[in-house]
């Protein structure tokens, strides 16, 4: 018995240390900096963007056609689906277009599905309401959606939903699990007369703010509880009347699902063109044309990492993912060595991502805004290199990450 | 002798697991087969109403590793209905600016 007592500690010990990862920070680092949004535009694209010669705007010309090439590259048709499968790329610097290409029949005037893209669009909705005294963060969201407004969820707030870090079960698999995956039953079977419902309705198995980990659910939650601080009438026109119009984005559709709430999680559809606007509003700091659509101290919370990241057990697939509030960052975590998810490309970095490769990607650094849509079905399409090339033509105007 | 009455109780056992699958499993596995055609109908109807893509375009799009048994594409009313694993789903698109949903949702 008395030899057994070390390894009976030991057990103890070992139980007692998995129990709770201690974080590696407390707050989360930010990739805002003073100089976001202080930049002087000479127009602003509303109307249309200007466009302008990419040499003359300081890009490599035999670099930038490496980019292309890379991006534009297809090795299958269409009945295999493989390869990479770029649909159309817009690039602006300095606030004009500087290269624009489109494939597989796509032209500058065709909608493309963006998929989770769409969350960074609610995050702005959300940031319009909360300027307008409609919604708060800090608050329970039991305040805007009565299935948390219980005993055991209504510690759950605004921000822990906006950071994915709720707390309440997901699972966000779509062809790998298909049988059990939250993503697919919400959108195409028991969750979609009310995705907010059903969301808002799965168990809690976590503590708020413990625990990143991917939730679709909780974009459909946040649109839900936009629709009730708005009210129906407000809400359906919201995203038209305080984003699109000022912005000039001309051609969005959001689809709803059976009670009404936009899909947020998932189903917008846009031109690259107008969604490089969406872009360009975050690259501003939220101000457009003197005016400004997301309050003051906005884009730099939604840039901030998700807390919830640090104190989450890492894995290779967590390490891709750098939370902000519904956008997604290119920090890593330098205390523990972790690089960021794109490596080749600035700190400063931030991203809406979707599934089968829609992106747009923001770099105050090197004031650039990209749309890359896309249908990849096999993960061929390497991001990285895609921004790495980008970056490189650019490196004579010290376009270093 | 002994053998067949061990592949027997093998037997009862797999069929003991698997019911206790199934019944632990239900909620999921009843709302399966639907997946099918609720993906293909409202990915087809938005691909090719929305976005605009051909018809071909739109098949490549919304097929998936189970093949569906009937499709329906009415222009007209701007329709799509798909059967795939016994269950079938109707999206309409409903405008510009809101796109497709379910008819029944």
């Amino acid at each position: 018995m008395r030899e057994m007592l070390p390894l009976l500690l030991l057990l103890v010990v070992g139980l007692w240390s998995c129990s709770k990862p201690s974080p590696v920070r407390k707050d989360g680092e930010t990739a805002w900096q003073q100089s976001f949004g202080k930049k002087q535009r000479d127009y602003w694209p509303t109307t249309d963007w200007r466009v302008a010669d990419p040499v003359k705007a300081g890009f490599d010309q035999q670099k930038l056609k490496a980019f292309r090439d890379y991006t534009f590259q297809r090795t299958g048709d269409e009945k295999n689906r493989a390869g990479i499968r770029t649909d159309g790329v817009v690039v602006i610097h300095n606030g004009y277009l500087v290269f624009e290409e489109y494939a597989r029949g796509y032209d500058k005037n065709r909608r493309h599905l963006v998929w989770s893209d769409t969350k960074s669009v609610l995050n702005a909705a959300i940031g319009v309401a909360v300027r307008q005294g409609k919604m708060n963060i800090a608050d329970s969201a039991g305040r805007y959606v009565p299935q948390l407004n219980t005993d055991e969820k209504k510690a759950i707030t605004v921000n822990d939903l906006l950071q994915m870090s709720s707390g309440l079960f997901w699972d966000e698999g779509y062809e790998s699990s298909p049988l059990k995956s939250l993503v697919i039953a919400m959108l195409y079977t028991r969750g979609r007369n009310d995705m907010g419902r059903f969301a808002a309705e799965q168990p809690v198995i976590f503590k708020p703010g413990e625990r990143f980990y991917y939730s679709s659910g909780t974009s459909n939650i946040l649109s839900l509880a936009l629709k009730n601080a708005l009210g129906e009438k407000d809400y359906e026109q919201y995203f038209w009347k305080e984003i699109f119009e000022p912005l000039g984005m001309r051609n969005v559709t959001m689809e709803r699902d059976g009670s009404g709430i936009f899909v947020a999680s998932s189903y917008m559809y846009v031109t690259p063109r107008d969604f490089a606007k969406f872009g360009y509003l975050y690259l501003n700091d939220g101000q457009w044309e003197k005016k400004r659509i997301l309050p003051e101290g906005w884009v730099k919370y939604t840039v901030t990492m998700a807390p919830a990241y640090y104190s989450t057990p890492m894995n290779d697939h967590l390490r891709k993912d750098n939370p902000g509030a519904h956008w997604w960052l290119n920090l890593g975590i330098p205390e523990t060595g972790q690089a960021p998810p794109w490596p080749k490309a600035p700190r400063d970095t931030f991203a809406a991502s979707g599934h089968w490769g829609q992106f747009l990607f923001v770099i105050p650094s090197l004031d650039l805004v990209v749309v890359r849509t896309g249908d990849d079905r096999d993960g061929s399409f390497d991001i990285n290199t895609f921004l790495g090339l980008l970056v490189e033509s650019l490196a004579d105007r010290g376009g270093k990450p | 002798m002994k053998i067949k009455k061990f592949i027997r109780r093998l037997a009862l056992l797999f069929l003991l697991v698997a019911g206790l699958w199934i019944v632990l499993n239900w909620t999921h596995i009843k709302s399966f087969p639907g997946i099918i055609s609720a993906f293909y109908a409202k990915e087809f109807c938005s691909c090719y109403f929305v976005v605009g893509g051909d018809e071909e375009f739109c098949h490549n799009y919304a097929r998936q590793w189970v093949p569906i048994s009937s499709f329906a594409l009415d222009k007209q009313a701007k329709a799509v209905t798909v059967t795939g694993l016994g269950r079938s789903t109707t999206v309409v698109h409903t405008s510009e600016q809101f796109g497709c949903a379910y008819r029944n949702p």
